[in-house]
């Protein structure tokens, strides 16, 4: 288990984690989505005790990560970066690590096993492929055999294949009741890989729940319009619990609302509409809606939680009108 | 070769041996952690190498044209004058260590590997001591083993001339004793400034430019520099090699201090306990 608690870090004027809390349980595998320089990486290495947090705390089962007295068989880390001395063996760079708690050649040639490293296990680290220095370290992760697994882009760099195996590898572990955190940029991944997803923009967290309620609460409602009068559209649609995005003039997505009720608006009003599709919502989909405004924007809206019914209808109003042709007036989307 | 020549094995096949239970972190283990990390690179046989072949080379060339210049054995010389060899060739053989003490350290933060090392020893300065423990120790087993072949060396081409140097005399014992002990001391102070500085080509040229340049210029006749001079850490340090003549020289028409051998390398073991210190705090308190 690992538990967050307004864990904060800045870089210099720079704040990478924002007051971030949270809690990965053990026995399911948790995706930590975002998009590139949310700060999914700069959590991992606090939680890691790399870097120092500017501000709260997180432990691994109740300890912070330097506290435990055999950090190798507590938690198994990949961190973003290689970490590995280009200069050394796999199997030497695995011996060693091992040896800081005792862990023998056995266990280094069962891990060389496990991620299949055994024909370049010998060989200097400096020639290995980008798919190869994954496999160390996961590798490397699992040496101590640990009850958390924390996990930076696994799968960045590997083929096909090495995708599955991954996604595997990680679900096998939870099955064994272990703590699986498993960031990615990708959210079909995560669709496939997790059972829960904390997604992070902009350092905060931006939606903590089961994959099933982020894609049934954020884009399962949501309904693709096409109309001439999108922007009077806008404002007779705009309430509580509805987010409107365009990406091109005259269409609109609106979330948080129905077909009929949107129908029904309309023709009330007199506007004319020229499509009204409900979209069945996808994973990237839910996705785009929820990290658009971190990429995009600085969100001032605090964490959403979809499990929270009064949150859930209040998602960050920055989503509102995101992406609006510009001709839209402002009054109309807020 | 990519990783498609590589296979998958079956994610759950191997995963039901786990690691004894006692397997947990103690200093023992952090130092054998880092001993096979040290005799894994080949960086660190090289220079190791270069060290030994250095120090020999050295001692025997100048074993060699002092063998030449003699005359036959003559009973004069107890090998007081033959034992100043060691003072030349440590002066080059550090070369190869300072570049080893600055490596240890650098290169992890170059490759990202201190990472790894952070992450199993989360608490860093264990780390960080099982490190200078095995340069340290290393570079005095390297040294000491240079030392005792040089004898070997000088046994078999000063010897027959009487020059060989006497191992019965206390200056010759303390020269050749502190060989490796000044070898593993400015091992340990550019790796104390390699963990401060986390850049190889910085903290090298820092070290060189201290060791090679810094002082040199403090030798200048202008007296502030003169009274601090003989306090910087390879002048003070280098007084274990010297034989007495030559400080005994230094003293006579010396206006500022003068360093004993074992004063001068307790000043040296000062910078370096110093130079530890600050990186063991900057160490703790960094983001790796
Ligand atoms: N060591 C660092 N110094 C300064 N800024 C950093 C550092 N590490 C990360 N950042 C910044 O913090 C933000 C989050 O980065 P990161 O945690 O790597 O994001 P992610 O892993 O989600 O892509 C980025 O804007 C990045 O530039
Ligand atoms: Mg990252």
């Amino acid at each position: 288990m690992i538990e967050a608690q307004g864990l904060t870090k800045r870089y210099g004027s720079k704040t990478a984690v924002d007051d971030v809390t949270f809690t990965v349980h053990p026995g399911r595998v948790t995706g930590f989505l975002g998009p590139n320089g949310a700060g999914k990486s700069t959590t991992m290495r606090m939680i890691a005790g790399l870097d120092h947090p500017s501000n709260g705390t997180v432990t691994v089962n109740g300890r912070r990560y330097a506290q435990h007295r055999a950090p190798l068989r507590e938690v198994g880390a990949l961190l973003d970066a290689q970490a590995v001395h280009t200069g050394r063996s796999a199997y030497n760079h695995l011996l060693a690590m091992g040896a800081s708690h005792g862990i023998g050649k056995a266990r280094v040639q069962e891990v060389i096993g496990m991620t299949g490293l055994e024909p370049v296990a010998r060989k200097r680290v400096g020639g290995f492929s980008l798919g190869m220095g994954q496999r160390l370290g996961i590798a490397s992760a699992l040496l101590g055999d640990p009850n958390t697994l924390i996990l930076d882009e696994p799968i960045n760099g590997l083929d096909p294949e090495g995708v599955v195996w991954v996604r595997n590898l990680v679900r096998y572990l939870a099955g064994q009741g272990r703590t699986v955190f498993l960031s990615s940029h990708l959210m079909s991944e995560m669709a496939l890989t997790a059972d829960h997803i904390i997604v992070l923009g902009r350092g905060r967290i931006l939606a903590d729940a089961p994959v099933a309620d982020i894609v049934g609460r954020a884009a399962g409602t949501t309904v693709r319009v096409c109309s001439p009068q999108a922007t009077r559209l806008v404002e007779l649609l705009c309430g509580p619990g509805i987010t409107i995005t365009s990406t091109t003039p005259q269409w609109l997505e609106v979330t948080g609302s129905t077909a009929q009720a949107i129908g029904e608006a309309a023709a009330a009003a007199q506007v004319v509409l020229h499509e009204l599709t409900p979209a069945t919502g996808s994973l990237e989909d839910a996705y785009m809606a929820l990290t658009q405004d971190s990429v995009e924007y600085h969100s001032t809206a605090a964490g959403w939680d979809p499990d929270d019914p009064a949150a859930a209808g209040a998602p960050p109003q920055d989503l509102l009108g995101a992406g609006l042709p510009q001709s839209d007036p402002e009054g109309a989307i807020r | 070769m990519s990783t498609s020549t590589l296979t998958f094995p079956e994610a759950t096949s191997q995963l039901d041996t786990s690691p004894a239970r006692n397997s947990r972190l103690s200093f023992p283990r952090i130092v054998r952690s880092e001993w096979i990390k040290f005799r894994t690179l080949r960086s660190t046989i090289w220079t190791l190498a270069i060290t030994l072949v250095l120090m020999v080379g050295i001692v025997a060339f100048f074993s060699a044209i002092g063998a030449s210049q003699s005359n036959g054995p003559n009973g004069t010389d107890d090998g007081g004058g033959s034992i100043a060899v060691f003072s030349i060739a440590v002066s080059l053989a550090q070369l190869p260590v300072i570049v080893l003490g600055v490596l240890v350290i650098t290169g992890e933060y170059s490759t990202g590997m201190i990472r790894s090392t952070l992450a199993a020893v989360p608490r860093r300065l264990p780390a960080l001591w099982a490190k200078g423990v095995v340069l340290a120790v290393s570079i005095f087993v390297v040294s000491a083993g240079a030392v005792a072949i040089s004898l070997a060396v000088m046994q078999m081409v000063l010897g027959g001339k009487g020059l060989a140097p006497d191992l019965g005399n206390s200056q010759t014992v303390r020269i050749l004793v502190g060989t490796p002990l000044y070898l593993a001391a400015i091992a340990l102070l550019s790796f104390a400034i390699g963990a401060l500085l986390r850049h190889s080509a910085g903290a090298l040229a820092t070290v060189l430019g201290l060791l090679l340049v810094i002082e040199n210029l403090f030798l200048i006749p202008w007296k502030p520099l003169q009274a601090i001079s003989p306090f910087l850490p390879g002048t003070a340090g280098s007084r274990l090699l010297m034989p007495q003549e030559q400080i005994d020289l230094f003293s006579q028409g010396a206006t500022n201090t003068v360093l004993g051998p074992w004063q001068g390398f307790a000043v040296l073991l000062v910078w370096v306990s110093v130079l530890l210190t600050a990186a063991a705090m900057l160490m703790r308190r960094r983001d790796a």
